[in-house]
């Protein structure tokens, strides 16, 4: 192209300005319509279905796949969607032809005790199951190690949770016991609430017993040896230990009351003599 | 019942193919009882001796695997006596020994051929469906075939391309097992005769693989030769002689000198200014210096 001819097409809008590059031209690609309509009428056999068993059909349509809309819809590079429509074609075609076929009394399912040689052999067959199987029991254990996983995480978590609180309620228990000891809260409400939390529920109202605790024995005992804290100064000769005469019980000093057993079991009670006595009876007996 | 169809496939290779193509070879032949095999071609011998090939062998069809470079799989399609034939070029080969493929069929049993709609809307896809259709197809009593029909090939088209699949009928509801083999064909030509004769159809969709490479290659090329220029650019802005501009002499027309200062000599330290905690600036967190242990032996 000269000048004049550029200058040309440029005013009249053909061309705009800006570089313009000369583009070789595509070679024209081949579509004779006439000539494939004929080949294809020339090349066309008049032969019945049967023969041929050819389906032309779109997909199955399902509440999916309507949503998914048409096969234009379908990217290719999905593969997973492009693999499905296919299977959905195919799926088309079977329900198609299967009633076609029925009708024709030709046989689609093969009975039970025909045999004969498959497009696969037998051991290729083995060989796929061996794999299926494979992967299956793969994916079992994982799954079973990470619900072992999942459980001793929970277990663990369980178990911290009640060592927590076993701590926690010995602490309560130690801090109302001293206090109970130092003379701070003369309620004995700690031993009461043990008993009420668990067997409270069961007993109900029914029991007054609650208010007394524990027998006499019971206490003395747990005061002696349970329940830990200070043993080794609680016995001290004080002021107030000495004028603390509260556990004198005269009756049984004096062996006058009545026996424990109460009604004829008179236990003769060895009283030793003071010392007084006792040196005058080693004198007289000198 | 009597054989009256009488179709019979030539399936064969040129020399070249890798063990894929091979497979899938034999993987056609077990699955089309109608066919028969033949040894393998000089590439040396033009494509019009195939047609002589197959009178010998009395078949009216043929399907010829083409290997080129050790890389690239064509097919051939044709009719032989004087039908049309195709060339493709073959993509995306899964054979039917391959474990993810599940399905199993009857050796020999008879197809059904499913098409995408879409065959019946161009012409050159109505003749391709007429080709599959009279090559894939069993023909009816057939000695070696077996009287069931318990598998289904499907051909679609998508992306410009035709996909083929083989599955296998389980129950009658239409559950399917894929049994493979599995390929994709990208038309190149189809001419009016076999091997030969006027070209009917060229697809413009399709872009030989060499071109497909070069072109790789090419836009590697190009983004590193970009690279460089760009690099080459910068050189050259920086080196770059600078421009030289006049003497003004009216420039200095409005400056006034500004007043002259007494020189002031600090003979007293100036007070230090209060140290104020820039609470913006990010407080330097003095690590612990880690002892060194030294191995004592």
């Amino acid at each position: 192209l000269c000048s004049p001819q550029l200058q040309e097409a440029l005013r009249s809008g053909a061309l705009k300005p800006g570089l313009n590059v000369v583009l070789e031209e595509r070679p024209k690609r081949r579509n004779d319509v006439d000539g494939l309509k004929q080949c294809l009428s020339e090349f066309r056999q008049p032969l019945a279905w049967v023969e041929r068993l050819d389906v032309t059909l779109g997909q199955v349509l399902d509440p999916v796949s309507q949503n998914a809309s048409n096969k234009d819809a379908v990217d290719p590079e999905n593969d997973f969607q492009r693999e499905m429509s296919f299977y959905r074609q195919a799926q088309a075609a079977v329900l198609e032809a299967l009633p076609r076929l029925r009708k024709l009394q030709i046989p689609t399912r093969r009975p039970d005790d025909y045999f004969a040689e498959m497009a696969k052999s037998d051991q290729q067959m083995q060989k796929i199951r061996q794999k299926l199987k494979s992967k299956q029991e793969a994916m079992e254990r994982s799954e079973k190690a990470k619900q072992l996983r999942a459980m001793r995480k929970y277990g663990k978590k369980v178990q911290t949770e009640i060592l927590q609180r076993r701590q926690k309620e010995k602490k309560n228990m130690l801090n109302a016991v001293k206090r109970y000891q130092k003379g701070l809260s003369d309620k004995l409400d700690f031993l009461e609430e043990e008993q009420t939390s668990s067997k409270g529920n069961k007993k109900g109202s029914a029991s007054q017993r609650t208010k007394k605790g524990p027998n006499a024995k019971r206490r003395y005992k747990n005061q002696k040896f349970g329940f830990g804290g200070k043993k080794k100064g609680s016995k001290w000769n004080t002021k107030e230990s000495f004028n603390d005469v509260s556990s004198f019980r005269s009756k049984v000093a004096h062996n006058k009351g009545p026996g424990k057993a109460g009604k004829g079991g008179k236990k003769a009670l060895n009283k030793r003599p003071g010392k007084r006595a006792r040196q005058k009876m080693k004198s007289r007996a000198r | 019942g009597k054989w009256k169809n009488k179709e019979r496939v030539l399936i064969f290779s040129s020399r070249g193919i890798n063990f894929r193509t091979r497979h899938l070879m034999q993987d056609l032949r077990t699955l089309m009882p109608h066919s028969k095999a033949d040894t393998k071609m000089d590439r040396k011998d033009q494509l019009f001796v195939i047609n002589e090939v197959c009178e010998m062998k009395n078949c009216n069809k043929c399907i010829f695997f083409e290997a080129k470079k050790k890389q690239d799989l064509y097919m051939w399609l044709s009719n032989i006596p004087e039908g049309p034939s195709a060339k493709f070029l073959v993509q995306n080969v899964h054979t039917l020994a391959e474990l993810k493929m599940t399905g199993n069929c009857l050796r020999g049993s008879r197809p059904l051929l499913s098409f995408d709609p879409a065959f019946d809307k161009e012409p050159h896809y109505a003749l391709l469906k007429e080709l599959f259709i009279q090559i894939f197809s069993t023909p009816q009593y057939h000695p070696k075939s077996q009287p069931f029909v318990d598998h289904v090939f499907t051909f679609t088209i998508t992306d410009e391309r035709i996909w083929f699949r083989n599955y296998q009928i389980i129950e009658e509801d239409a559950s399917l097992v894929e049994i493979g083999p599995r390929f994709v064909l990208n038309l190149i030509k189809i001419f009016q005769g076999s091997f030969g004769g006027p070209t009917l159809y060229e697809n413009p969709h399709y872009q030989s693989p060499n071109m497909h490479r070069r072109l790789v290659r090419l836009s590697v090329a190009a983004k590193f030769r970009e690279k460089q220029q760009v690099k080459e650019a910068q050189k050259i802005k920086k080196t770059g002689s600078k421009v030289l501009i006049k003497e003004d002499p009216t420039e200095v027309v409005f400056e006034t000198p500004s007043e002259e200062k007494p020189v002031e000599i600090q003979l007293v330290k100036p007070e230090s200014k209060p140290i104020v905690k820039d609470k913006k600036k990010p407080r330097k967190i003095q690590r612990k210096k880690q002892k060194k242990l030294f191995r004592t032996e």
